[in-house]
This record gives structure tokens, sequence and C-alpha cells, in this order.
């Protein structure tokens, strides 16, 4: 028999902490790179037919939304990278205890805008 | 599976008001899920207005309170009332908790109480755990060993092998951790949550059991153990001051280093 009482309310009630909060991050952020890396090697592709075709993306880079678009991709890039090694860290055995996953988890954010404007910076005076 | 939104019979309409009839000064609103399995009406959120000057400083007294004197038809578990039974989980403002240890004016505001997330209601603040005592029975939990009849001798343990028990047999089984999960949320069915890895935990270090091999090998499951994304509510919410992400994570080791 199917049990027809009502499920209690979860997500709708449950309250936010650090770890949670960086735990879906991480998996969005994944989601997203992996689509990225896919565009980033179609755009490569595209550049085997010639100037005409790389034009486009170029002027689409140096507008604001292309400018917006690469500081994001920075922040999602730097913040998997640093929310990896913490999680690396986890299967080593080490950072369970409360405070120590607390303090790592704002220890990754932090580290992670510091890194997208590193990164950002460095590419942009490279290219 | 996940789904985000509460099916149709699930949705909360708000509920009932009830007005201090006290004339107190010190009051506090406390919000309570309510569902009561007799009228076939969706779960409802009511509003009671209690007097503060006279309530014990629990939020289980103020449970109490309502139930002695504004509304007898609230309904919770309670037993022990000292942190030990692991009766009273529930929600109580966003997180897991047992209503008898903490204190409401660690609270600022209205208080919001509703049932362990993600469970069937039986009624008002009760949940169905039923799904997670079949899981807790599906480790094992009790000692086994080769001897048989008359051979039978005593099992000694070490103070060292007995400390490795530390932290992990103090677990109630309130469910706190295992409700607060949203891997337990999506895959309660098949995950074990993390109660019950830390009570598989448990026996698997326990230096007098001889199944360790067979234990590791019927937890090591891509849906009973590695749903565990280190998400840490768990640990977060465990009135005890347990650490259940630990206690999978080092299973996992064990598992990868074995």
């Amino acid at each position: 028999m199917q049990n027809k009482n009502p499920l209690s309310p979860h997500l709708q009630i449950y309250k936010w902490h650090i770890s949670s909060l960086l735990s879906i991050s991480h998996r969005i952020v994944g989601v997203i790179n992996f689509l990225i890396i896919c565009i980033i090697c179609l755009w490569a592709i595209s550049l085997l037919f010639g100037q005409n075709s790389y034009e486009p993306i170029e002027t689409f880079f140096k507008s604001f939304i292309g400018k917006f678009f690469a500081v994001s991709l920075c922040w999602t890039f730097s913040f998997q990278i640093v929310n990896e090694i913490r999680h690396l860290f986890w299967d080593a055995g080490f950072g369970f205890d409360l405070k120590i996953s607390r303090i790592t988890g704002v220890i990754a954010l932090v580290t992670s805008f510091v890194l997208t404007i590193l990164f950002f910076t460095m590419g942009k005076n490279f290219f | 599976m996940v789904q985000f939104n509460l099916p149709q019979n699930s949705k909360i309409e708000v509920g009932k008001y009830y007005k201090d009839k006290t004339n107190s000064k010190n009051l506090k609103k406390i919000n309570i899920y309510r569902w009561d399995p007799s009228t076939g009406e969706n779960p409802r959120v009511d509003t009671f207005e209690v007097d503060m000057d006279n309530c014990g400083p629990k939020v289980l007294d103020i449970l109490f309170k309502i139930k002695n004197e504004i509304d007898p038809s609230l309904t919770f578990r309670r037993s022990c009332a000292h942190g030990v039974c692991g009766s009273c989980a529930m929600n109580i403002d966003g997180i897991n908790s047992l209503a008898c240890i903490k204190s409401h004016t660690d609270f600022k505001g209205d208080l919001n109480i509703y049932p362990l997330p993600h469970l069937k209601v039986v009624k008002d603040l009760i949940g169905d755990l039923t799904t997670l005592y079949k899981q807790y029975e599906s480790i094992q939990p009790w000692l086994k060993v080769d001897q048989t009849g008359e051979e039978k001798t005593e099992l000694k343990q070490s103070q060292k092998e007995r400390e490795k028990l530390d932290g992990h047999y103090e677990c109630i089984l309130c469910a706190c951790c295992s409700t607060s999960c949203p891997s337990y949320w999506w895959n309660g069915d098949k995950y074990l949550g993390p109660a019950v890895l830390l009570q598989a935990y448990r026996w698997i270090n326990d230096s007098r059991d001889g199944d360790k091999k067979e234990r590791l090998k019927k937890v090591a499951d891509e849906l009973k153990l590695y749903r565990c994304h280190t998400i840490m509510n768990c640990t977060n919410s465990c009135p005890k001051g347990l650490n259940p992400a630990k206690a999978i994570g080092s299973i996992k080791k064990m598992l990868a280093t074995s």
C-alpha cells in the first residue's frame, strides 16, 4: 500500500551552511565548465576555417558582455580548482572537523576570487 | 529521485492563529507545522503566541506549554528530555536538532518548528522513520564472531582498541543527520545516510568483530555509500557533536587503501 501521507518540507525550510552552499556551487560550476570546454574546443576548430570565422569571436570578447563572460569563466574554473583541492584533502582523510571545514570553505571562496583577478589580468597582458 | 518541490498533497497552507490570553508582555511567536491524518486536509503552519515569562528555557518546554495550555491536539515525540533518547528530533529554525537541549534564547524572533525534513508525516511533528530503521538493520549492528557453542571465550579489548569507538558509539539514532542530508532526501531508499553509515563504521572498527571484510564489502556500493558528497549538513546538525562525515570519509579511505 502506498503511503499517501504528506512529505515534510526539506529544501524549503533547511538553513544553508557554507559547506552545503559550496557543495552545490561545486556541482553547478562543474557542469558549466564541462559545457565551456566543449565551446572552447569548437572555437579552436573554427580557427581552421580562417580569419573570417575568427572575427565574430573576437568582436564578442571585446564587447562588455564578452568581458563579463570571460571574467565569469575565470571564476568558475578557479573555484572548481580550489574547491577540488579541498575535496582531495577530504579524500585523504583530513579537514573533516567542523571548524576546519568552515575555515577551508571560506579560504576556498576567497582564493577563487583572488585567482579570478589574477587569471583575468594575466590573460589580458598576454593576449 | 530529485524533486525540489513538495508534492501537491504536501503544500503548506496558512493555519490558525492562537492569540495570547494571558496579557503577558513577554510574548514569542511560535510557528508549528501541523497535519492531522483524520481531516484529509493539506498540512498547515499554526502560529501560537506564548507567554515566555511562565515558560521553561527549552524548546521542548514551549511545546509542552502549548500542548498543556493552548492546543492539546499538538503531537510530538519525546521521552527523556535530556538529550539521551533522541525522540524529540525535529527541525528547529531550519536546522535539525533535539528540542530538549535547544534553548529558545538561541533563536531571535519567531521560532519555526517543522518535523524532520523529507519524511512521510505521521502527525504534526512526527515523521516516519521506518526506512531508516530498516537500513540500520541491514548493516547488522551486532557483534559477529566465529565462535560457536561451548568454545565461546571472553573477547578482550585493549584500551586503545576501545578508544577507536569513541565518537561513534555515542550516536543515539535521532536521525537529525540523515534527514539533514540532501543526498539522503533524493536517494533515501538506496543511500544509507550518515546515521547508518556512522554505525556501519562503528562495527567495522570494533576490534572484537570477526566480520570486518564482509562488512566493508557490503557497504562498498555506488548508491549505499558513495552518494555522500561531503555536504557536511550531517556534522553541522548532530546534537551530540559527532562527525558522520568523517566516519563516511574513513570508510571510503579504508576501501581505497585495503
